[in-house]
């Protein structure tokens, strides 16, 4: 190369270094990791969470940002696989965002929180309920959700007192999120003194029930208890049916979305479903939900407002402690309340929310739903 | 649990019966390719999802129309599905594999990997990577047994999943038995450099060969969004490796081997879950599998003295 060319050459990489130092300086903001499945299977959730994630960013910069700076949601797919998740979090941690809102499900949770506890950036998942993800005595995770370990035993209880089924049959998609919740509902109806007659894994993106169904069908099953997702839980719906197999099915909140009356179509009538109370008819969200309604997002999914309340946190945490660091913000967090669409939060030692109220739905096959409880 | 019940048992028969078939009808691409140029052709799942798709669309489009007979349906869903799907059988064979004839062995079987990963991607980018669904068309069945107690329940959808496997296998069979063709696609199995030296065009047959195991998975694509009623551009994995499996419990490289294995694999895995856990139905499937192996290397009914891979 001579010494002309090496000139030029420098002098184009000066100006390019230039050119990104002055974007940088002009877009200068607070970026919030939103990660969850864009893609994928359950990607409905990622929805949920994006729309609520995003809603709260645009209300916040409307308001004038936080410390004079914006906010900016940076969306990242982690389809809700484990393996995808950490690449996620690294992804993240090289970009030197500080706040994470998500993952969604329990398994990608669970091993991008490690990254994050020890990298020291801000966790704030608004729907993974697995229990074993705040006990690690992680000081940078918290969740704007219940657990398992609530939500498990309000569906026991409601089968053991109100439902009584004569035999009862426990199944799971042998994942950490279904298979947890499973054993939770499993240990509350035992407790209670009902056995049930079967409890069994089934594979993630199985199609065929048929042999199974034939079994419980057998067996004289009159209610069905199903840890997991709805792809699995639809196609079992739907075979029941057809196989004549006329037991009631329940579900944790990983059901309860439209696309499972998009499978199961009239099958889903009926359906048992736990979710987070429908914050959208709070009264004091009516002013929110008519923002969603007129851009014509839905309001009422289960992850919605916990993603808008997780951004709001992080931003009364930066604007409240007056820090961006998020080790600081952390122990900001654990120890102040935030007033959030999902109500006054505070948090426990480690990280869970103090109070979170699980309610029984009836799912109907328009995929409307009405509180039974 | 509680004791054995015939009529459960026969229930479990269909059960099995009905995924066998499934299985059988995409084993048997596997198998015609291997049999021929003694390669395993790993995108053939993906050929698979492709023909459920195209059922699926279609029938969402004759919903629309308002077409409302299901033999109308099914026939113009089958003789679409198989002309989309057995076009992009015969442009990969065209495009990814005919290429690399004459290379080592290993170079078509990295295309064909690639040709999978391509296809899923590109499913996913022009139709999403969300399941789709849709409502049976065909609804109802049979039930015997007492009115109050365990009913064995048939329905039309499984009689019609048998009937049209049972169809398309006979036809291939007629086929690859009297026809001229089908006497060059055996002669191409049994030795290829010689039926070339005879004057067979062999890359025909090679492409026919193709050509018509797209079609039959592409009818067992139709028939899984038929009674499944939810595809994904994910599902022609796990049913490629069931499948796969059927091929090599059969034998890999016959036919009847293949149709054999898939209604073998069906029933042990309706046997699975209804005598032991639903969780061990994949343990049991290729457990069995590695014990016919031993027993038997060649599988079920293959021939002892292929050796390719």
């Amino acid at each position: 190369m001579n010494a002309f060319n090496r000139n030029v050459l420098s002098a184009a990489v000066s100006v390019v270094i230039l050119s990104l130092g002055g974007l940088a300086h002009a877009e200068e903001t607070i970026k919030i990791a939103v990660a969850g499945p864009i893609t994928g299977p359950v990607a409905q959730y990622g929805d949920m969470q994006m729309i609520g994630a995003q809603m709260a960013v645009a209300q916040i910069n409307a308001k004038g940002g936080v410390n004079g700076k914006k906010l900016e949601a940076v969306l990242m797919d982690d389809v809700c696989e484990p393996k995808q998740a950490v690449a996620v979090a690294n992804q993240i941690v090289n970009q030197k965002i500080k706040y994470v809102v998500g993952h969604l499900c329990s398994g990608s949770t669970q091993p991008a929180s490690k990254l994050y506890e020890e990298e020291g950036v801000l966790m704030i998942t608004p729907a993974a309920t697995n229990p074993a993800i705040t006990q690690q005595k992680y000081k940078m995770v918290f969740r704007t959700i219940g657990t398992d370990d609530q939500q498990g035993p309000t569906a026991g209880r409601y089968i053991a007192q109100t439902i009584k089924p004569k035999k009862l049959a426990i199944l799971h998609d042998k994942q950490q999120y279904g298979e947890g919740i499973a054993k939770e509902v499993d240990k509350t109806v035992k407790a209670a003194g009902i056995k049930p007659v079967l409890f069994e894994g089934i594979n993630k993106g199985q199609t065929d029930f048929s042999a199974l169904i034939t079994k419980m069908k057998k067996d004289g099953v009159d209610f069905v208890y199903y840890g997991g997702y709805h792809p699995e839980l639809g196609l079992l719906l739907r075979q029941s049916k057809e196989q004549g197999f006329d037991a009631t099915y329940m579900g944790p909140e990983g059901v309860g979305n439209k696309d499972i009356s998009a499978i199961a179509g009239p099958a889903s009538e009926g359906l048992l479903v736990t979710l987070p109370a429908d914050f959208s008819t709070n009264p004091e969200n009516a002013d929110l939900v008519k923002v969603f309604t007129d851009k014509s997002q839905d309001p009422t999914g289960p992850f919605v407002m916990p993603s808008y309340a997780a951004v709001q946190i992080i931003a009364d945490a930066i604007t409240g402690a007056k820090t961006e660091d998020a080790v600081k913000l952390a122990e900001y967090i654990r120890q102040n309340s935030f007033d959030t669409p999902i109500g006054k939060v505070a948090f426990k030692e480690n990280g869970d929310l103090k109070e979170f109220e699980f309610v029984i739905f009836e799912w109907h096959k328009d995929a409307t739903k009405t509180p039974v409880k | 649990m509680s004791g054995f019940s015939l009529l459960e048992f026969i229930q479990q028969i269909i059960n099995g019966l009905t995924l066998g078939s499934i299985y059988a009808l995409i084993a048997i691409g596997y198998t015609m390719v291997y049999g021929i140029i003694g390669m395993i052709n790993f995108a053939h799942g993906e050929i698979y999802m492709i023909g459920a798709y195209v059922g699926l669309l279609v029938i969402t489009v004759f919903g629309l129309l308002g077409v409302d007979s299901i033999s109308l349906i099914l026939l113009a869903t089958l003789a679409i599905s198989i002309l989309v799907t057995g076009s992009y059988g015969w442009t990969v064979e065209r495009l990814a594999y005919r290429p690399l004839r004459g290379s080592p062995r290993l170079v078509p079987l990295i295309s064909a990997i690639g040709v999978s990963i391509f296809l899923q991607n590109y499913v996913q980018i022009g139709q999403g990577a969300r399941d789709v669904s849709m409502q049976p068309v065909l609804t109802g069945g049979w039930r015997f047994g007492p009115e109050d107690g365990f009913q064995v329940y048939l329905s039309y959808m499984q009689v019609l999943i048998a009937v049209v496997t049972v169809a398309f296998m006979a036809g291939l069979s007629l086929f690859i038995g009297r026809s001229r063709m089908g006497r060059a696609c055996r002669a191409c199995s049994q030795d290829r450099a010689m039926a070339n030296l005879l004057g067979i065009d062999t890359d025909r047959v090679i492409a026919l060969t193709f050509v018509l195991g797209a079609a039959l998975a592409a009818v067992a694509g139709v028939l899984v969004s038929m009674y499944y009623g939810l595809v994904n551009p994910f599902i022609g994995f796990l049913a490629g490796l069931k499948a796969f499996t059927a091929a090599v419990l059969g034998g890999i490289g016959s036919i009847p081997g293949a149709m054999l294995g898939g209604v073998v694999l069906g029933l042990a895995e309706s046997f699975a879950s209804a005598y032991l856990q639903t969780e061990y139905k994949d343990v049991v499937a290729f457990g069995l599998l590695i014990l016919v192996l031993l027993v038997r290397p060649t599988g079920l009914l293959g021939r002892p003295d292929v050796e390719k891979v």
